[in-house]
């Protein structure tokens, strides 16, 4: 484009006057954005157009500035609905709606978008950690119920009541060791193993009180034991406790060549 | 807003009363051009000229779109051209007349075609169409004596 015929033709006077149609201006305004040398021209026209102006100014009324702002200030407090009357406002406010709803739509997506995805960390931690108070709740559980057992078979083996009889290996079963607490008065009788072998599943360990020479029956039991073992009551005059290994259930007679440990009672 | 009232209501005021030739009327489109300007002030780009030519063609266009709607008519206007002119420029608008100090003298001394076509544009309220139509003279001569005009003020006014 020849630039110097461009501004000779009087077209940015005629921009700089306001009297190009819509077309024309956008034209000019296309035209303005890749000519520097035009955007120079059109400030010098703008600024004679403005000085010349200033020049043939006719200064208001002082009643005119204080009814226009008057006027500014009551638009601003009415909001713009004041301006709906007008055709072109009103397609600029429903422009303005539009565009205030996307930009709503968005940041509410957004934000529920955010929130959804808090939410499902927030649940999935929720989960674990009522998870966790399980097990821990449960591991409470099972400490608490040793612990109690192990008060229970400690106020038996600190009772001075209970007589502690220590029951040695026999030839059959060297290493075996286990214990009887009996309380003579109370004729209670608690049992506690330090080792014995593990039985197969049809056998049990039965235990016999020697009484006037005769064996009385005291009870079966497992070897996987731990802790103190309430067996059956015990009447005095025992003189020793042994175990014998018998058919599930137990005999009411021990098979002694299969005696695992005996212990003779010692009053204290 | 307040600033740009002081600054600029005497320019814009001339531009539209020169087209109303009212002075209550010219200074009632005056509140509402500043309404306008109020109002749209977010939609002026200045990339695309200076704040002044923004508001001159607010105040232009609200002025001019009064003359059509209401009692003027391009026939009243030419009729009263005469009275008017010298109304705006001797005694009867003596009361406004504040800053048009200075003006004539600018004006006598552009040759006498250039000061036509800038008296009728920007005292008397014309477009260029509208002098090429009334004056019998080819648009494209309007538009090289106003372009000249300018350019002729430019020096007077001593802009660089």
């Amino acid at each position: 484009m020849n630039v110097e015929a461009y501004i000779s033709s009087g077209i940015l006077e005629a921009y700089a006057l306001g009297e190009l149609t819509e077309q024309e201006r956008a034209e000019v305004e296309k035209n303005l954005a890749l000519y520097p040398a035009l955007q120079k021209e059109l400030a010098l026209i703008e600024e004679t157009q403005e000085k010349f102006l200033m020049k043939a100014g006719v200064q208001p009324r002082a009643t005119v500035k204080a009814r226009l702002f008057a006027a500014i200030d009551a638009q601003k407090s009415e909001t713009k609905i004041v301006e709906l009357h007008e055709p072109d406002s009103t397609l600029s406010f429903w422009r303005m709606a539009a565009a205030a709803s996307i930009a709503v739509a968005l940041i509410t997506s957004y934000l529920a978008f955010n929130y959804w995805n808090k939410w499902k960390d927030t649940e999935s931690n929720l989960t674990e950690l009522i998870a966790q108070n399980q097990r821990i709740a449960q591991d409470y559980n099972t400490v608490n119920k040793r612990l109690d057992g192990i008060e229970k078979d400690l106020k038996i083996t600190n009772n001075p009541a209970f007589n502690r009889v220590v029951m040695k290996g026999t030839p059959n079963s060297p290493a075996s060791l286990a214990s009887v607490y009996w309380n003579e008065s109370t004729k209670e009788v608690y049992l506690s193993i330090q080792e014995m072998k593990q039985l197969s599943q049809e056998n049990q360990y039965q235990l016999w009180a020697i009484i006037d020479g005769k064996p009385v029956d005291a009870g079966v039991f497992d070897g996987n034991l731990a802790g103190l073992l309430k067996m059956k009551e015990i009447p005095s005059g025992a003189k020793t406790f042994a175990v014998t290994i018998e058919p599930r259930g137990g005999k009411t007679s021990p098979t002694l060549e299969t005696m695992q440990v005996v212990g003779n009672v010692v009053k204290g | 807003m307040e600033y740009l009232y002081d600054h600029y209501s005497a320019a814009l005021l001339g531009v539209v009363a020169r087209i109303i030739k009212k002075e209550e009327l010219a200074e009632e489109i005056l509140q509402d051009v500043f309404l306008k300007i109020w109002d749209r002030i977010d939609t002026y780009d200045a990339s695309k000229g200076k704040l002044f030519t923004w508001m001159l063609n607010i105040a232009r266009n609200q002025a001019i779109d009064k003359t059509r709607s209401k009692e003027f008519s391009k026939s009243k206007k030419t009729d009263d051209i005469e009275n008017l002119v010298s109304k705006v420029d001797r005694q009867d608008y003596t009361e406004l007349q504040v800053e048009g100090i200075g003006l004539q003298e600018v004006l006598k001394q552009l040759p006498e075609d250039q000061r036509f076509v800038i008296d009728h544009h920007y005292l008397k309220g014309y477009t260029q169409a509208e002098m090429s139509e009334e004056f019998n003279l080819p648009l494209g001569t309007v538009k090289t004596r106003m372009r000249l005009a300018m350019k002729e003020l430019r020096n007077l006014l001593k802009i660089t």
